[in-house]
């Protein structure tokens, strides 16, 4: 699991937008961005290296959390809270190939 | 100073060491106080094996609040980059 807790500076509307507004998102997140935002909808990110991503909302709960699926693999939850000094965003990405992969490991390193 | 690569032997080499990386594989980030209470380990104990894991390079600590917090370097750094340029985004779009 990758997990990462950054405070921002900004209001919780101010970062929900820059997470959920596809112009936005190509602002940051990708170059080319398309998302539905609603349960079910659907969303792609396409990237100056000629890389694409398509994913599937699965959670959205305005001001407060956005999750996706990854349709190739995984999926990433956002969450955000209010924090003194802005907005407390967590993002949690997880992929059943990485799980495998690092028990794998974690059982070859046990029996070293 | 030893160099790099017997700093990662030595770090792995210790059975308790690798419990705490794989903690962190499994949870993303951890306490010191988390550690402690999921690993049979002392708090001295635990304090000594993320100084040495940090040493070798293989884990990294960022502050959360009142506490720090560990991960492993070697996975999500294309969320750090992501994080970072989402941060210049609102900071663009904040005019600061």
């Amino acid at each position: 699991m990758i997990r990462r807790e950054i405070v921002l500076p900004a209001t919780r509307t101010e970062v929900w937008d820059a997470l959920t507004d596809p112009e936005r998102l190509a602002d940051w997140f990708a170059n080319e961005v398309e998302l539905e935002l609603r349960p079910g909808g659907a969303a792609s990110f396409r990237w100056g290296n000629g890389e694409e991503r398509r994913a599937t909302v699965t959670e959205v709960e305005d001001g407060e959390r956005l999750a996706f699926t990854w349709d190739d693999d995984g999926s990433v939850e956002f969450t955000l809270a209010e924090d003194d000094d802005g907005t407390r965003l967590t993002v949690v990405e997880t992929s059943p190939a990485w799980t495998t992969a690092l028990d794998l490991q974690a059982s070859a390193l046990a029996r070293v | 100073m030893s160099d790099p690569l017997n700093q990662v032997f030595s770090a792995l080499a210790d059975a308790s060491r690798r419990h705490v990386l794989g903690y962190l594989a499994d949870h993303g980030t951890a306490s010191a106080t988390e550690l402690t209470g999921e690993l049979p380990m002392t708090r001295q104990a635990v304090a000594k094996h993320l100084t040495l894991l940090s040493e070798a390079g293989l884990i990294a600590s960022e502050r959360s609040g009142r506490e720090t917090r560990y991960r492993l370097t070697t996975q999500g750094a294309e969320w750090d980059e992501r994080l970072d340029a989402l941060r210049r985004h609102l900071k663009r779009r904040g005019g600061g």
